[in-house]
């Protein structure tokens, strides 16, 4: 069943329609990547999703319910982990959690339970009496994400989560993320800047200019809209002419530094093994999603 | 319900864990004191004994203490009013600006709840600090030994505090519509801390103002509230005064007093009764909460 049908989602601004017609689902327990540069029309369409703003045409139905019409019960069905810190600097966490967890209509002992549940795998227990301007950014993280969590929402929407975060803490959001798609199969809806965070996603869907360019797997992805790359060391005066035609898979070959780059179309094994005593060390590399990202929008994502 | 309560609990905590905040929104209240203290009181105190010429034998100078440091209280009352309302409404503009405004309108309390919190919440912080302020200036008018006030007169007080924190809150929902971000809100909170003390005539007694400047003070609902705190404070101890004498001055030392002090609010020339004082806050609260909102109606719903 999906979670999230999208059919012809349309935002026009007064002189500027920032999202085209887009048409989309997500499944539910799925983890879907929404990518795109800035302006590409990505938190236009989050924010319509999570009912901050309004759509100017479209049918949208989040967890069954019709978005503009049943908003209430989509916001009971929803979290949201934001960009930024949403949280009131000057109280604790645990005051920021127990307000938040009021406007669902929660009593003390659900919150406090709730927060019992989180402190497992996010340990916030030990920082539930600190202000919450005084924790690090990977605390601070933590707890925007049992925020978003308080009122055990069906999906999780996470707008560019891991930006500004040291890899140590990026890993750990990370893990988190993945225990809750994993054990408690919950349908995570994701924007992210960082192209290798997409790898792990059920699906992804890039977004250009307020259109879709692609919705697949990564895997799928990879494979339509970027190639393998083999990069063999070996001093440039041992391969001549007769041996770079031989390599018939290559579709191009360059010499960067110390390295051969080809990028393939084909396989490099038969190359490798015919040319076994003159390449001292080779990598092969998989297409990556920047690779798709450039070669559908012609840019790389800053 | 419960989510529109956990809103106001969590805006009032905002306002008061920010001791900052707390301490800058009472900012004109500690300079009309400091004021006081250094020369206001002289002048105060001076200009009461011009009025009282010929009748010292009858007015003990506790009396004229006590007046002074009534209209001292009244001030800091009346600028609190104003001043603490706008400081709990700028987490309104606050949220805006950090997108925890956004964070609230994805859980499922209504936009109208969630802008109601906002003016309830800082109609109730305004109340208290208020409320506290004259809890306070009771306890020492009453450690002089000198307080005229029946219990009849300190819950209509603290009524009048409700009453104007809600219109100060009201009328100031209003301007707080112009405000895209703290900055804003943060320099046009400079110049309302100067004019309040002002325009409820803390510094100087409006008396002092031309018709037409009085006018316009008397626009804002704060100046009625003022007069009504300063008439509820200090009817007792006029009238004490005003037995003292004991008619020898056919009542013309109070009528002075009352004059130069502000006892009524003018518009127009025309003195208004204390009861229209009172409609006239209603009426410009009630306006304004109509108003705000028709406006939050058209800005606070999803673009």
């Amino acid at each position: 069943m999906n979670a999230i049908e999208v059919k012809n989602l349309v935002k026009n601004y007064k002189n500027f329609q920032a999202v085209k017609g887009i048409d989309f689902s997500v499944k539910e327990g799925e983890l879907f990547a929404f990518l795109g540069e800035n302006g590409a029309g990505k938190s236009t369409t989050i924010n319509m999703l999570c009912t901050i703003l309004s759509k100017t045409s479209g049918d949208v139905k989040i967890c069954g319910h019709e978005l503009g019409k049943e908003d209430d019960k989509i916001r009971e069905k929803i979290g949201v982990v934001f960009q930024t810190s949403v949280l009131d600097p000057k109280l604790t966490v645990k005051e920021n959690l127990y307000t938040r967890g009021s406007y669902y209509g929660l009593s003390k002992k659900e919150i406090a339970a709730r927060i019992n549940e989180f402190d497992e795998s996010l340990h916030i227990g030990d920082i539930l009496n600190r202000r919450f301007d005084k924790l690090s950014g990977g605390q601070k993280r933590r707890v925007d994400i049992v925020r978003a969590l308080i009122h055990k929402p069906e999906i999780l929407f996470l707008d560019e989560p891991t930006t500004g975060l040291d890899p140590k803490t990026r890993k750990e959001v990370w893990d988190y993320i993945m225990e809750l798609k994993n054990k408690r199969h919950m349908t995570i809806f994701l924007t992210t800047h960082y192209m290798e965070e997409t790898d792990v996603a059920d699906r992804v869907v890039i977004l250009d200019h307020g259109k879709i360019l692609c919705d697949d797997t990564p895997a799928g992805l990879k494979t339509k809209y970027s190639s393998r790359r083999l990069l063999w060391y070996t001093p440039k005066s041992k391969i001549n002419d007769e041996v770079m035609a031989s390599f018939t898979d290559a579709e191009k070959v360059t010499y960067e530094g110390d390295r051969y780059i080809a990028t393939l179309k084909g396989d490099a094994l038969k190359f490798l093994n015919d040319n076994r005593d003159k390449v001292t060390d080779y990598e092969l590399l998989k297409g990556s999603m920047d690779d798709v990202f450039l070669n559908l929008t012609g840019r790389e994502l800053a | 319900m419960k989510g529109f309560m956990g809103i106001v609990k969590r805006n009032l905590m905002v306002y008061f864990k920010d001791i900052q905040a707390v301490i800058f929104s009472l900012l004109t209240s500690i300079i009309v004191f400091v004021l006081y203290t250094l020369f206001l009181k002289g002048s105060f105190v001076n200009a009461i004994n011009g009025a009282m010429q010929g009748l010292e034998s009858f007015i003990e100078a506790g009396d004229v203490e006590v007046f002074a440091n009534s209209i001292l209280l009244s001030g800091i009352m009346g600028s609190a009013l104003i001043t603490v309302s706008f400081a709990t409404l700028n987490t309104f503009v606050r949220d805006k600006e950090t997108r925890i405004a956004e964070d609230v309108l994805t859980t499922p309390v209504s936009r109208a709840k969630i802008v109601t919190s906002y003016f309830v919440s800082s109609s109730i912080a305004s109340t208290l600090m208020t409320s506290f302020i004259f809890t306070v200036g009771l306890g020492i008018l009453s450690a002089s030994g000198r307080i005229y006030l029946s219990a009849a007169d300190i819950v209509k007080s603290y009524g009048v505090i409700a009453l104007g924190a809600v219109s100060a809150t009201a009328f100031l929902m209003i301007i707080m519509t112009f405000f895209k971000d703290t900055s804003a809100s943060a320099a046009f909170f400079g110049i309302l801390s100067a004019a309040a003390g002002f325009v409820i005539g803390a510094y100087i007694p409006i008396s002092e103002f031309s018709a037409s400047v009085k006018t316009i003070c008397n626009i804002f609902p704060a100046s009625h509230v003022t007069v009504m705190i300063r008439n509820t404070l200090m009817n007792g101890v006029l009238s004490h005064m005003n037995d003292s004498i004991g008619g020898v001055d056919n009542g013309e030392f109070v009528k002075a007093m009352k004059e130069v002090f502000g006892f009524r609010t003018e518009m127009m020339g025309k003195a208004l009764s204390l009861s229209a004082s009172g409609i006239y806050v209603i009426a410009i609260a009630a306006v304004c909460i109509a108003t705000f909102v028709v406006i939050y109606q058209k800005t606070y719903k999803r673009r």
